[in-house]
């Protein structure tokens, strides 16, 4: 069996200087965050507006998607859809087959990681190079992404230094992030210049017009898609606002939220192929129609892939995104991912304090630690809780309910805590775990109470 | 943790259009009913007086450089000074012509990788975003689209009183503007291009522009106080 959150924290925590420097390195960019967001005076209008143009956008999402299609087709694009991931990668690869491409650079999508299109694509032949800098140096590394928005937050700079030395021949010893970052633009530059298909994400699409907009600070989307004979963009069906005026709201608040920049470098509107050019997009569901119909978690929907939550969260910021096995980690892939497999990431809502710090910075007011907590009970209902948990929780129940096998279970508690505690505080005892027991009290409330009342 | 190799995805024949009824059906059948749309947000009240300040002082804190000029003649003595390197100028601004060899580019050019070994690509924006320092340019504006992105350093030339102060502001100029026609590519661009990928220290130059210099234009201004 693969490992679970928690084993998979607990690889992440053998290295404590390592989690401290995750930890505090995460802590620098929420902070940045929260400057900028200081900065806006009407920061929770915008919050509030961009959450009810959502709410406007899940409720005609169908009319809207007719009209986005109708509009982009007039605009001259090729539109896709497909169900789930084996479809939306079958998609791409008879894109890129009509035009016996076997050569594509592709810029940020969390959406084409969620398919594993560039391990299907790996298979069927084709050589994908990822543009992002983070990306491209996971992408070295055979990693995926550990952050949606720092793909690389996880790897020190000496490190990147020596992957770049195998790689693409930079000096031993070299880790200076100005000389590693203007080696990797060299590398790129080539490829930019030498691939004639580009695949980018999806920031927004906008219903009225059939545009989208795509957002990076290098400018590999664009350095990709305009040189590029096709351009294929992908995604969910999730990614709509109805008019392109409502993208002022939510471009006020993306990278604010992201990175605590006012904007990202840049901000492109694809709306139309560039003459010669062929330009496709890929409407991908995977999930997301049911989602839609789950009342309790349907808001999650809203999510425009800032991470705010991630750098906020005090569970990811120490365990690292590599624990949360899926494409977005963090706590709204904590409440994304068990609508696409129950089972398998049954362990994510689970993988929280519940402080509620990532609802707070939500940008779009998504109730994620709520949806954590209606997710525990929904996985415990179904049956998919760990079989320890739940043995503990129904040994807990039962003594909880009864009187006197409480009384008499807290009197046998005791008495192992004061006269055996060996028995008690080991390793294998879960609770345990990076945790110091309490001294035993020599008795319990109720004695006491029962002993002073009769003295008074 | 290394990427799983193995995938249970096979090769399956896409039918025409196949999935999109199904999904346009799933759809309906699930979005909860209707939520309008909230009352339009136009940006924090009170926003009054001169944007070129705010505008100014974001640029810089970007990462580009800002000059408040009175006309072309003091852009192209500012170029000679800030590039007097550059071998390869494209210039989609006319008024430039005597500093822009390379102007007639523009016209009979047919392959965006031709631009490739560019320096210098100077372009007249359409306004100025005071809160983000972001500046909109349609294609018709960028000669090719590949131009803003693939040249080592941008120019834009923006007038002073086109600084809108949100980007509320912003998209009802853009409407405004797309009145006169649709364009099929558009961007905001906001300083020169960057990354913080390596351990969130800030590179400048990462695929795009190394530098990033916006010209604000007003014919009014006194150029006294600028020799």
């Amino acid at each position: 069996m693969n490992k679970d959150h928690a084993a998979l924290a607990a690889d992440f925590n053998k290295d404590e200087a390592r989690v401290d420097w995750h930890d505090e390195t995460l802590w620098f960019v929420r902070a940045k965050r929260d400057r900028a967001a200081a900065q806006v005076p009407d920061w929770e209008v915008l919050r509030e507006t961009a959450s009810r143009i959502k709410d406007n956008v899940l409720s005609n999402l169908s009319e809207y998607l007719r009209r986005f299609e109708a509009e982009a087709t007039r605009n001259g694009i090729v539109v896709h859809w497909a169900a789930d991931a084996a479809e939306h990668n079958e998609i791409v690869l008879s894109i890129l087959r009509n035009h016996q491409v076997d050569r594509m650079v592709k810029s940020k999508s969390m959406l084409t990681e969620e398919c594993q299109l560039n391990e299907f694509l790996h298979a069927n032949g084709v050589e994908v190079v990822d543009t992002d800098l983070g990306e491209r140096v996971v992408q070295l590394a055979e990693e995926p992404p550990s952050h949606i928005v720092l793909p690389c937050i996880h790897w020190k700079k000496e490190e990147i230094g020596e992957l770049f030395h195998q790689h693409l021949g930079t000096p031993k010893g070299n880790a200076d992030p100005q000389f590693l970052t203007h080696a990797a633009r060299l590398h790129l530059r080539e490829k930019f210049l030498t691939r004639r298909a580009a695949l980018t994400g999806v920031n927004f699409a906008v219903a009225e017009t059939g545009e989208f907009v795509v957002c990076t600070n290098e400018g590999n989307a664009d350095m990709g898609a305009h040189l590029a004979d096709v351009h294929i963009a992908c995604m969910g069906i999730e990614k709509l606002v109805p008019e392109r005026r409502h993208l002022g709201v939510f471009l006020r608040l993306l990278t604010r939220s992201a990175t605590g920049q006012p904007i990202t470098t840049y901000s492109s509107h694809f709306r139309k192929p560039r003459p010669g050019q062929e330009m496709h997009i890929v409407l991908v569901d995977n999930g997301r129609s049911t989602h839609l119909g789950r009342k309790d978690f349907r808001n999650s929907l809203k999510c425009i892939r800032c991470a705010a939550c991630f750098n906020t969260c005090p569970v990811y910021r120490r365990s690292g995104g590599h624990s949360y096995h899926t494409a977005v980690a963090g706590p709204i892939g904590s409440i994304l991912s068990p609508n696409l497999d129950l089972k398998k990431y049954s362990d994510l809502p689970f993988a929280s304090t519940l402080c509620g710090s990532c609802s707070n910075v939500c940008p779009v007011k998504i109730d994620i630690h709520e949806q954590l907590y209606k997710w525990r009970q929904v996985i415990v209902q179904e049956g998919n809780a760990p079989a320890g948990k739940t043995a503990a929780m129904k040994t807990m129940s039962w003594v909880l309910s009864n009187p006197g096998v409480y009384h008499k279970a807290g009197r046998m508690g005791r008495w192992f805590m004061l006269n055996v505690p060996f028995t008690v505080k080991n390793r294998f005892n879960a609770w345990f775990h990076q945790r110091e027991l309490p001294d035993a009290p020599k008795q319990s409330f109720g004695d006491w109470y029962k002993k002073n009342r009769k003295h008074g | 943790m290394r990427r799983s190799r193995v995938l249970g995805i096979g090769i399956r024949k896409i039918e025409n259009m196949g999935s999109r009824d199904s999904i346009l059906g799933r759809v309906k059948a699930n979005q909860p009913e209707q939520r309008e749309l909230p009352e339009d947000h136009a940006g924090p009240e009170g926003v009054s007086g001169d944007l070129t300040p705010r505008f100014i002082s974001v640029v810089e804190a970007i990462g580009g450089a800002v000059f408040l000029v009175s006309g072309f003649d003091r852009i192209v003595t500012i170029l000679r000074e800030q590039f007097p390197e550059v071998r390869k100028v494209v210039s989609g601004c006319s008024q430039l012509g005597s500093f822009a060899a390379a102007t007639t580019l523009a016209a009979g050019l047919g392959d965006p990788h031709g631009l490739a070994d560019v320096d210098l690509a100077i372009l007249p924006a359409h306004f100025g975003v005071a809160e983000n320092g972001a500046c909109w340019l349609t294609e018709g504006r960028m000669v090719e689209r590949v131009l803003p992105l693939i040249t080592q350093n941008l120019v834009l030339v923006v007038r002073r009183d086109a600084i809108v102060a949100t980007m509320h502001q912003a998209y009802a100029r853009i409407a405004e503007i797309e009145a006169g026609g649709s364009y099929g590519f558009a961007a905001f661009i906001a300083g020169p291009s960057k990354t913080a990928d390596i351990e969130q220290s800030l590179v400048l130059g990462a695929h795009g522009p190394k530098s990033l210099t916006v010209f604000l234009l007003d014919e009014h201004l006194s150029d006294a106080g600028f020799f």
